[in-house]
This record gives structure tokens, C-alpha cells and sequence, in this order.
């Protein structure tokens, strides 16, 4: 005989050998206790449970909807308002900050602008007074070159009256000395003109 | 060879002495489950809400969130946030009535026995029929029994049918639902936690039969983790149907035809 008997809540389970067809394991079965717990059926509800179970309920649903849910929910509520008014607060930073670059930006274009043109200006003012100088140079440069070359005529001039003098003073000589009697200074000057201009 | 395996009588497995006058596990069950959910939120509530939640907290929080945004938008829309604390009470106390199933020494779903479920899913029928009632009036009862589109000559018979379903068969689908589910799912771990001692403490000379006790018990174990996803999915199931229910009495088959004709006029 092979058999496990193993007791639960009053009954027995037992588990049996088919070498041996006969069970002698003892049953302690619930007869021995006070209370009857094969009634009522499995599928009818007993009434403590019913009002324990129902009163539990009723009184946890009763907390949740007066006391319990309003509570956590309105923290929740009042956590989500301080994350989206932050969330807001931060993007109204953001745009603020945006805003001030795109200012900044907008400033920084306007005076690279203005130095651009400054520099412009510069320049062209810069070219101008150069173009004048040398226009004023050039202007001194000619008068200098006009007085130099009337200078220089001016000496020219007076070197062939000079010459032309000494010329005619000594080819008046060498014609008094030759035929005794001086040239006129009509022919002298006639001959001398002729020879100077050759 | 194995002959025999006498299972002991389903209340063997079920019923427990009473602890006291009135008051037996069932009972203690139930009250645990509305205490520890009442504590849970308690302390929830205590904590610094502008805090990112954690420990407790954050389990309340989650829960309700699940509730909010898993089952009330889901079924009923923003109108039917209002329903949220009882939907939140109805799924975390169911929750917590069947998860004592896979806790030791508890060891049974206080749903596994036919009076809570029954008392919720009455509590659920009364709800959702005063709704009814309170918004489309004594129109609920012919919005309820007669669909929209059904012919004059069926509306006897269709009548018949839609009375007997939806006002006596969903609280009866309801109750039996979560009893049958949450009792069966106790039935399977008592087996295999049976079978598994049985034959671990077989006198035997079979000496092969000792080594496959590991079957039963690995099939113990696979079940008492399926048993965790059951408990969750019971609750779930209970709470998102009370929903559809409530959330069906508001609007009535009148506001679906309505909203059919804009949805129509706007196309």
C-alpha cells in the first residue's frame, strides 16, 4: 500500500497506489469541527460576507469620493499648474531672449551698416581730397614749370642779347679793324641775327 | 502506477472557520482591501504635491492617471471625469480583494466568492440605471430596450431581448465574470499546489514519481504569475464595463442618433 495524505482545511487529499486498492489513510473530515463549512454551496453568497464586503466598499468608495480623490487630485492639479506655469515662464523667456537677440541682431546689422557707409563716405571723401591735392599740385607744379620756363626764356634771352651784343661788338671790331671803318649797327645786327639764327 | 488523486470538496478549498462571530477571511479580506487602498491614497494625499511623486505617491497617482486616462476618456470622454473616484474605488478595491489569491498564508481572492462581486455589480446596476434615469428620464427604458432602426414589427421581440440583457443579464455577466474567473484561477493553483505535495510525499516505491512533482510545480508557479495579470485584468475589466454602462445610460441611444446626424451634416 502507497499512499500521501495530506490534510487541508479538515478534508483529506490522498493519493493511492493501485498496488493496493484499499485506502486505510484516516479521513479527519470536517465533521469534527464546530462549524459546517460545506454550507451554504459554493455559489452562494453568505450573508457576513456580503455586508462586510459591501460595507468595506461602500465606506472606501465614500472616502475616495469626499476625502481621498479630491486630496491627491488636487494636489495633482495644483502640481501640473506649477510645471505649466513654469513651462509657460519658460517659454516666455525663450521668446523673450529670442527677442532680444533678434534685436541685438537687428542692431548689429544697423551699425555695420552705418560703419559700411561711414567707410564709404571715408573714402570718399579720403579720394576727393586726394583728387584735389593733386589737382592742386599739379596746378602748383604747372605754375612752378610756367615761371621756371619763362625764367628759363627769360635768361635765354637775355644770354643771346648778351651774345649778340658781345657778337656784334667784337665782328664790329674785327670789320673796323679789317677795312678801317665801323660797320653800322643796322648791318651789324642784320649780320649778326642772320648768323645766330643759323 | 498512480490510480488516484481525490481532490478534497470545493468548499474544503473555499470556506474558512470564522475568525469571529460573522467576520471569516472573506470578510477580513474585504476589510483589508478597503483599509489598505484608504491608507494607500491617505498617505498619498499627505505627501508634498508640488514634489515629484515617488514611493506612495506615485502609486496613487499612477492609478488614478490609469483610471482618468485608461478607462473615463476612453469610454465616457471628459464628461464622465466625475466618475472617477468611484471607478478608482471599484477597480483598486477589486484589485486588492483578488490579489490576496497569490499572497501566502491568504491564498483566496475575496472575489473568488459570490457575495462581493455580486454586491458590486448590483451596486453598478443601480448606478447606472438611476443615470439613465436622471438624464433622458422614463425615456431610458424605451432607449434601452429598442436600438435605434429597429422595425415597428420587431420591436416587440427586440424589446424582450435587449430588456433581459441589458438589465438582468450585465449585472448577472458581471458578477459571474469576475467570480468565475478569480474562482477558477484559485481552483488551478490549488491543484497543482496539491498534486505537487502529493507527490513530493507519495509513500511509494515507484521511485520515479517523487522527481515529477517539479511538473505540477512549475506549472504552480507559471499559473501563480498568471494569477497576478488576472487580478489586474479582472479589476480592469469590471471597472472599464461599469464605465461603458454608465457612460451608455447618459447618453441613450437618442444623443448617438444626434451626434450620427452632426457627424453626418458635417460630412
Amino acid at each position: 500500500m502507497h499512499h500521501a495524505v495530506i490534510h487541508l482545511h479538515g478534508t483529506t487529499v490522498r493519493l493511492v497506489s493501485s498496488e493496493d486498492a484499499t485506502t486505510t489513510a484516516a479521513t479527519g473530515e470536517a465533521s469534527t469541527e464546530s462549524q459546517d463549512l460545506s454550507k451554504p454551496g459554493p455559489i452562494v453568497p453568505e450573508l457576513k460576507e456580503l455586508y462586510w464586503g459591501g460595507g468595506s466598499f461602500v465606506v472606501f468608495a465614500l472616502l475616495m469620493r469626499v476625502v481621498l480623490y479630491p486630496k491627491l487630485k488636487k494636489g495633482m492639479k495644483a502640481r501640473y499648474e506649477g510645471i505649466r506655469t513654469a513651462h509657460e515662464s519658460a517659454d516666455a523667456e525663450r521668446a523673450s531672449a529670442r527677442a532680444e537677440v533678434a534685436d541685438y541682431e537687428q542692431q548689429l546689422a544697423g551699425i555695420k551698416s552705418e560703419a559700411a557707409r561711414k567707410v564709404d563716405v571715408a573714402r570718399a571723401a579720403v579720394e576727393a581730397e586726394r583728387a584735389d591735392a593733386i589737382a592742386k599740385l599739379n596746378a602748383r607744379l604747372g605754375e612752378q614749370r610756367a615761371a621756371a620756363k619763362a625764367e628759363v626764356e627769360a635768361a635765354r634771352a637775355a644770354a643771346q642779347s648778351q651774345i649778340r651784343d658781345a657778337v656784334s661788338d667784337v665782328a664790329g671790331r674785327a670789320g673796323e679793324l679789317a677795312t678801317g671803318k665801323r660797320p653800322s649797327a643796322d648791318v651789324l645786327n642784320r649780320v649778326v641775327n642772320e648768323v645766330m639764327a643759323k | 502506477m498512480l490510480a488516484a488523486f481525490e481532490f478534497p470538496k470545493i468548499n474544503a478549498i473555499l470556506r474558512w472557520k470564522d475568525l469571529f462571530s460573522s467576520f471569516n477571511k472573506i470578510s477580513l479580506i474585504a476589510v483589508a482591501a478597503a483599509l489598505i487602498g484608504t491608507i494607500v491614497f491617505l498617505l498619498a494625499g499627505r505627501k508634498n504635491a508640488n514634489e515629484a511623486p515617488k514611493g506612495v505617491r506615485n502609486l496613487a497617482e499612477a492609478t488614478v492617471e490609469f483610471v482618468e486616462d485608461g478607462i473615463v476618456m476612453q469610454t465616457m470622454g471628459e464628461k464622465g471625469l466625475g466618475w472617477t473616484p468611484f471607478l478608482l474605488s471599484l477597480f483598486v478595491f477589486i484589485y486588492l480583494c483578488n490579489v490576496p489569491g497569490i499572497i501566502p498564508i491568504l491564498q483566496m481572492p475575496a472575489t473568488a466568492r459570490m457575495a462581493i462581486p455580486m454586491f458590486l455589480s448590483l451596486i453598478v446596476w443601480v448606478v447606472y440605471n438611476g443615470v439613465g434615469f436622471k438624464h433622458q428620464g422614463l425615456g431610458y427604458i424605451g432607449h434601452t430596450i429598442w436600438p435605434p432602426g429597429v422595425p415597428a414589427a420587431l420591436k416587440p421581440l427586440v424589446g424582450v431581448i435587449e430588456f433581459i440583457s441589458n438589465i438582468i443579464v450585465r449585472p448577472f455577466s458581471l458578477t459571474v465574470r469576475l467570480f468565475a474567473n478569480m474562482l477558477a484561477g484559485h481552483i488551478l493553483l490549488v491543484t497543482f499546489a496539491l498534486l505537487t505535495e502529493a507527490l513530493v510525499k507519495a509513500e511509494t516505491k515507484v521511485y520515479m514519481l517523487k522527481p515529477m512533482a517539479i511538473l505540477p510545480f512549475f506549472m504552480l508557479v507559471f499559473l501563480t504569475a498568471f494569477e497576478v495579470l488576472v487580478a489586474f485584468l479582472q479589476a480592469y475589466i469590471f471597472t472599464i464595463l461599469t464605465a461603458v454602462y454608465i457612460s451608455g445610460a447618459m447618453e441613450g441611444h437618442g444623443d448617438h442618433d444626434h451626434d450620427d446626424a452632426h457627424a453626418a451634416a458635417s460630412h
